[in-house]
């Protein structure tokens, strides 16, 4: 395969991707006046239920808590938006893909796509946070680096959900059991002062450490952080890329 | 450009019927269901070949359940074949039925934009073409209207116009078309279509149509193919394979 070849259809992908999100993006604020603000909503809700319950979380006071907490709960969001999309990527567009010769990878990005779409208001929403309690906003800069590493893991996570659920058609509620599972042991609304073995394991809580070091704190995290941050992100793609790759010949026989 | 655009080489394709597909995650624990749960295997197309020529048209037809959109579907690349192989040279379409994509909460130019981009066109290309889809249309002045109030007759007229026109953008050198030939609605647009169509599958391009109107295939083809149960019943002449299938009913 030669690389002209590649890049058109990287090209392609990433062009009915983006196509498929914006108009994703258009319907679920259709004939609402709200519009966006419904995106808001349910993290910021979550948001002042646990900051109203401080008292009961947390004995040690951590430093710029409802910063702390809301940065936690919308970088968990953007992985829980997303790979709940993508369970139901290829099956949800089933007329498409067993009438069309349609590449596949573009149902599964442009759920990712969507989920990015939201998170960016919300990080805009945190930046009035960091306005408001006169942290500096130049370390949100380098927030991106973070959400670099977090979109590949995503990417991959994705990859494989998709696959699965073309397959297995309640692994939406298996996912949701499991997305609980690893919000409570990500510490979103608690802090963790002494190594627990299950943040160890847990992907998101090296993803949100490494956001709030940076923006919160003002720190370039430990160069361990950004290893094992690439390590599971490009490791999950890999496996993501494979899978898919693998299977997505049988997908149009299956849905 | 002449010589072998498609080449079929002993195809069979094999579907496990009835067996627990779709079953959740829930029910696998729950019954401790064995992964070699009943089945039965449906050949549904056994041991096909043919060659297709630069710039010839193909006709295939067959009772329902012969298997002619599962050919169409493999030669296309949607399904892989279980057995034998495949060679296409040059940009293919594959088209079954209009209105892919077609979502009704949008206006009519958002839907022109994403048809497109599910047919496989860049955005900068679709919005080239947007005035010329319009204008084929003849449905100009409803162009930010949202496509849930169409009549049926505007919705069949959009389809075709966005098909046609992506189709022809994509300049292909093999056209597969399941049951799609034309355009319906009006009289007029009928006409329309059918020229639009023609110039297309004229064009030098080599067509596989599968088709239930044997009119189209005595009038288009080169070259039939009847199907029965998977397998070729007869190759040849149009008016021979349709003398044929009439006789076999």
């Amino acid at each position: 395969m030669n690389l002209n070849f590649a890049y058109y259809k990287a090209k392609s992908i990433l062009g009915l991707s983006l196509s498929l999100a914006k108009v994703k993006f258009k319907l679920r604020n259709e004939g609402s006046y709200l519009g966006v603000f419904w995106y808001l909503l349910s993290p910021l809700a979550m948001f002042l239920i646990l900051l109203s319950l401080r008292g009961l979380t947390n004995k040690n006071p951590i430093e710029y808590y409802p910063i702390y907490l809301l940065l936690g709960l919308i970088v968990f969001n953007l992985f829980r938006y997303a790979t709940t999309i993508s369970t139901n990527a290829i099956r949800g567009n089933a007329g498409l893909i067993k009438s069309l010769k349609i590449n596949l990878e573009p149902f599964v990005i442009s759920g990712i796509m969507q989920a990015v779409f939201s998170h960016i208001f919300e990080v805009i929403i945190l930046v009035l946070f960091l306005f408001y309690f006169k942290v500096s906003l130049l370390c949100i800069l380098f927030y991106p680096v973070v959400l670099f590493f977090l979109i590949i893991f995503i990417i991959g996570v994705s990859f494989i959900l998709s696959t699965i659920g073309t397959y297995i058609n309640d692994i939406e509620n298996v996912w949701n059991i499991f997305l609980n599972l690893l919000w409570f042991s990500t510490p979103i609304f608690y802090s963790t002062s002494k190594d627990i073995f299950i943040n160890k394991i847990n992907p998101m809580y090296y993803f949100i450490l490494g956001a709030r070091e940076i923006i919160i704190y003002n720190k370039l995290p430990d160069f361990k952080i950004f290893l094992i941050m690439a390590v599971f992100s490009f490791g999950f793609l890999a496996v993501g890329l494979f899978v898919f790759e693998k299977y997505k010949k049988s997908f149009a026989e299956f849905i | 450009m002449t010589g072998t655009r498609i080449r079929v080489d002993k195809i069979s394709k094999k579907f496990n019927i009835d067996f627990r597909k779709n079953e959740g995650l829930l029910a696998r624990v729950l019954y401790f269901l064995p992964r070699s749960s009943p089945k039965r295997e449906l050949l549904a197309i056994e041991d096909v070949s043919f060659d297709v020529k630069a710039g010839e048209i193909v006709g295939v037809i067959g009772k329902n359940g012969s298997g002619k959109s599962t050919l169409l579907k493999i030669i296309a690349g949607v399904y892989a074949p279980s057995f034998g192989e495949v060679e296409t040279t040059g940009t293919m379409v594959y088209l079954t039925g209009l209105g892919q994509g077609l979502v009704p909460r949008l206006t009519m130019r958002e839907n022109i934009l994403l048809m497109g981009s599910v047919m496989g066109l860049a955005q900068n290309d679709i919005k080239k073409k947007l005035g010329e889809i319009v204008e084929f249309s003849g449905l100009k002045e409803f162009i930010d209207s949202k496509v849930y109030q169409f009549s049926s007759g505007m919705i069949t007229r959009l389809n075709f116009s966005v098909m046609i026109h992506s189709l022809k953008h994509h300049n292909p050198d093999i056209i597969l078309l399941d049951e799609v030939f034309g355009a319906g609605g009006d009289i007029d647009f009928q006409k329309k279509g059918i020229e639009k169509m023609e110039e297309l599958i004229r064009s030098g391009a080599s067509v596989i149509m599968v088709s239930h109107s044997l009119e189209i295939i005595k009038k288009y083809c080169q070259k039939a193919i009847l199907l029965d149960k998977g397998k070729i019943d007869f190759m040849g002449v149009p008016e021979e394979t349709v003398k044929r299938y009439l006789n076999n009913k």
